[in-house]
């Protein structure tokens, strides 16, 4: 036990115990679908958790900080309508700048939600539940209904689902797969080995000590909705690249599976712990999830539900159980040893 | 410190307070709630700024705009429960406030230099682990290495050791001494004289929000610091005793896990008994359990001379018993709401008509009758409590508990925060309510006030009784000695 203790952190037994459910849940489905282990389907629930998990990146940040971003699934069918109208009516237009199109826009987003919650000091509850119906309003109003098709968008938009950047097997890893590991890699590096990151669980772990040691509270919370912004946005590119047909209702919903993707991801919904790639296995199991259950002829509606099971599942069990594990893992009380000897130099240290 | 000065509103927090502290010097700082260490706390670290007066560091001039300022001159605070980030491990929680850590964060180094630190301190502690579940004193020693990594010069204690056990007491006062002799100047606040007594090597009584003496440790003696504590005048009119009618309440060797224990006394009807102690000394605490809202775990109540188990406010209202609470706008009043209304909400089924519906008119009558009887200022009864002042406010809290007829009432700081003519109204009341043939437990932290309203008064310190004093008896020296557990040392 003790051996256990110094290395492992509950957190982990968390992110251990999640991997076990996803292999549990495609051993079930191998077995009631037939042909399950092919490529294809690899393919379809890797572009699915591609973009779940690349919103989730920035949800994570967001909930880390005690806030949650529920405008994302509006800012994902924003970018990739504007996006892929913009490439059709440009189609030479080179991808870089269609990219950065969909991203400004998450960004122009991420920034009205950060403002309101920092400056107008509202709950960002509620403020993202507004601007979740807002966004849509104007993707609605400002496109006429019309609907984005693949015949529009330039050749390269279409052939990106297939284009392979390496295969392992007869699985082949996309470019939207990559894309994702990458940006999962960035950021877990980021808010473990950065001090900037550092604050966005100093911040949800206690706010009123990081006011007083002097934090600037608002400005990484604004920080952090800019970036669920723009990797909203990004997330709406990759939307785009899957789907090519992209109506005024696209990505409507999704930001119950980006939730869930973080809370089943062990990300704590009050903030202050759960790491990125936690909330990238949470997009695994839930991609997989969908994926199956939509070949299991499971209404929509079912699989919605059962996300909201998971998410009450998650944050029932990190109430009870993880709170419990802490409680075993952590009761220190201060001992005090011998000192050694006074040296020369007194110790004090430079900041690391 | 030079001449400073805080005032709040109608209360002159600090008044032209002076106080020097030197490296390797342990200054305490005693004196009774409200006498101002809080307020001085705060204007050291920047929480407040001083309306007059300088702040000197190493004789230069500085001013603090707020905590992290503070701490960036090499001021900082440890509080009773001290602010970490539970979810960060230790290492992290000691250096989370150095300004410029630099882009990346070197966990290696710093899991290294926070060791060395600890082991330094002659603390044992796994520098990895989360904050989370550290005892008190534990968080406290990673406080101190934290004041340590930061190079802090001027350390302030807040009433550091009030929920620690006697072993872990001297655990920290091990590390406190071992910061002094690095040449950290510590401000050591506490209620407990005898651990000052212990640690400190100046000592500095506050009262009334000015500095009374400062006298170095070998030249003060309890006596002399209580003495310096409780010598304010007495402004209170002593009330004159009501005739003492039959037995009330008997209370025997109440008890709340934690909390408070082993509390007995009498209240008769037409009697006073006031509550005396510092703050936490669970005199509060008591006054919810006779009321229901955090019920007492042992002993026993006898009510009327019936034994009562009282679990919630509502059988406690049952049985006679009202709670005026210390925190008008938590527990007591709904402010935007009119002031008839707040009267009558907690017998709000004595004016139904048959229809189910309310007899607003008779709410009305009530509220009027009180407001001619405890005098409330007011234009109307339907306005809104939130358009009153603090005194009128209390006056109507008053008349909402008078209303459910009770047989005992329980006052809580009735008069903190109000100005002195609405005190003088309330204490007034206190009398006439006693004549009346009530029964009334009054809590307050103003001492000549308890002094003056009670008939008997029982000391309570950190969850214990300390004694019940009759009135001649009862003289603030008694009951401060009490209060601070120096008994032996005064008498």
């Amino acid at each position: 036990m003790n051996w256990l203790q110094r290395n492992i952190r509950p957190e982990q037994i968390r992110e251990f115990s999640l991997l076990l459910l996803i292999v549990v849940a495609i051993t079930i489905f191998s077995a009631l679908i037939p042909n399950y282990f092919v490529p294809r389907t690899f393919d379809r629930i890797a572009s699915s958790v591609a973009i779940i998990a690349v919103a989730a990146v920035g949800q994570t940040l967001v909930v880390l900080t005690r806030n949650i971003d529920l405008s994302v699934g509006s800012l994902i069918g924003c970018s990739a309508y504007f996006a892929g109208t913009m490439a059709g009516l440009d189609k030479g237009l080179p991808p870089i700048v269609v990219v950065l199109i969909a991203v400004a826009l998450g960004v122009a987003g991420g920034i009205v939600n950060g403002l309101i919650v920092t400056l107008g000091r509202v709950p960002s509850i509620i403020v993202t539940l507004g601007t979740l119906a807002i966004y849509r309003g104007f993707l609605v109003d400002l496109s006429g209904a019309k609907t984005v098709t693949t015949d529009s968008l330039p050749k390269w938009i279409v052939d990106l689902p297939h284009a392979s950047v390496f295969s392992l097997g007869k699985l082949d890893f996309t470019v939207s797969i990559v894309l994702t590991l990458v940006i999962v890699a960035i950021f877990q590096f980021a808010i473990t080995r950065m001090n900037y990151g550092r604050r966005f669980y100093a911040i949800g772990s206690n706010p009123d000590a990081a006011q007083l040691i002097g934090m600037p509270l608002r400005s990484t919370v604004f920080t952090t909705f800019v970036l669920s912004g723009a990797l909203a946005g990004l997330a709406g590119f990759l939307t785009l690249a899957r789907y090519g047909n992209i109506t005024v209702d696209n990505g409507r919903g999704l930001e119950l599976q980006v939730v869930a993707a973080v809370v089943v991801g062990g990300v704590n919904i009050f903030g202050g712990s759960g790491t990125v790639v936690g909330a990238m296995l949470g997009a695994v199991l839930i991609g997989t999830l969908e994926q199956s259950l939509y070949r299991l002829d499971i209404s929509e509606f079912w699989r919605d539900a059962l996300l909201g099971l998971l998410i009450l599942l998650a944050v029932a069990s990190d109430a009870v159980i993880l709170e419990r594990l802490r409680a075993l893992w952590s009761r220190t009380e201060l001992k005090l040893i011998d000192k050694p000897p006074p040296q020369v130099g007194a110790v004090g240290g430079s900041p690391p | 410190m030079r001449n400073i000065a805080k005032r709040f509103g109608a209360t002159q927090a600090l008044e032209d307070v002076s106080l020097s502290l030197y490296p390797g010097q342990i200054h305490a700082l005693v004196g009774e709630n409200g006498a101002g260490k809080s307020t001085l706390i705060k204007v050291m670290t920047g929480v407040y700024r001083p309306d007059r007066g300088e702040f000197l560091l190493s004789g230069k001039p500085v001013t603090l705009s707020s905590a992290a300022d503070a701490q960036q001159h090499g001021i900082a605070a440890i509080y009773q429960e001290p602010l970490l980030f539970p979810d960060l491990n230790v290492a992290e929680n000691v250096f989370i406030s150095h300004q410029n850590r630099g882009v990346m964060t070197g966990w290696g180094q710093m899991f290294r230099q926070a060791e060395e630190i600890f082991a330094a301190l002659g603390v044992a502690l796994d520098v990895r682990k989360p904050a989370r579940g550290l005892t008190l004193a534990a968080q406290q020693s990673v406080e101190i290495a934290k004041a340590i990594s930061l190079h802090v010069r001027v350390l302030i204690m807040d009433e550091p050791t009030a929920s620690l056990s006697a072993h872990e007491v001297a655990q920290l006062f091990k590390l406190v001494k071992d910061l002094r002799d690095r040449g950290v100047a510590i401000l050591f606040v506490s209620h407990r004289l005898e651990e000052v007594f212990e640690i400190a090597d100046v000592v500095t009584v506050f009262r009334d929000g000015r500095l009374i003496s400062t006298r170095p440790r070998r030249d003060v003696t309890p006596k002399l610091a209580i003495a310096d504590m409780v010598g304010r005048e007495v402004l209170v009119q002593p009330r004159k005793p009501a005739a003492r009618g039959d037995l009330l309440l008997s209370v025997r060797s109440l008890g709340r896990e934690g909390v408070f224990q082993d509390v007995s006394f009498d209240v008769h009807r037409g009697e006073v008994l006031g509550f005396a102690g510092l703050i936490g000394a669970g005199r509060t605490d008591v006054g919810l359990a006779l009321f229901g809202i955090e019920p007492a775990t042992a002993g026993s109540i006898v009510f009327k001379g019936k034994t009562e188990v009282i679990r919630s406010p509502r059988h406690a209202m049952a049985c006679g018993i009202a709670y005026v609470s210390e925190d008008r706008r938590q527990l007591g009043l709904s402010l935007p709401q009119s002031i008839f209304a707040n009267i009558t909400l907690p017998v709000l089924r004595r004016y139904l008509n048959r229809m189910g519906l309310l007899r607003t008119a008779m709410e009305r009558e009530t509220a009027e009758s009180y407001r001619k009887r405890l005098t409330i200022r007011t234009p109307s009864v339907d306005l809104p409590v939130n358009k009153l002042s603090g005194g009128n406010q209390q006056k109507v809290m008053l008349a909402k508990w008078l209303n459910t007829h009770p047989a005992l009432l329980i006052l809580d700081e009735p008069t903190r925060g109000i100005d002195v003519g609405a005190k003088e109204e309330v204490h007034a009341m206190v009398g006439k309510l006693a004549e009346e043939g009530i029964g009334i437990i009054l809590i307050s932290s103003d001492l000549p006030e308890v002094l003056a309203m009670s008939d008997r008064v029982l000391v309570m310190r950190e969850g214990r009784q300390m004694a019940i004093l009759d009135k001649k008896d009862a003289t603030q020296e008694a009951v401060m000695t009490e209060a601070m557990g120096q008994q032996g040392a005064v008498h």
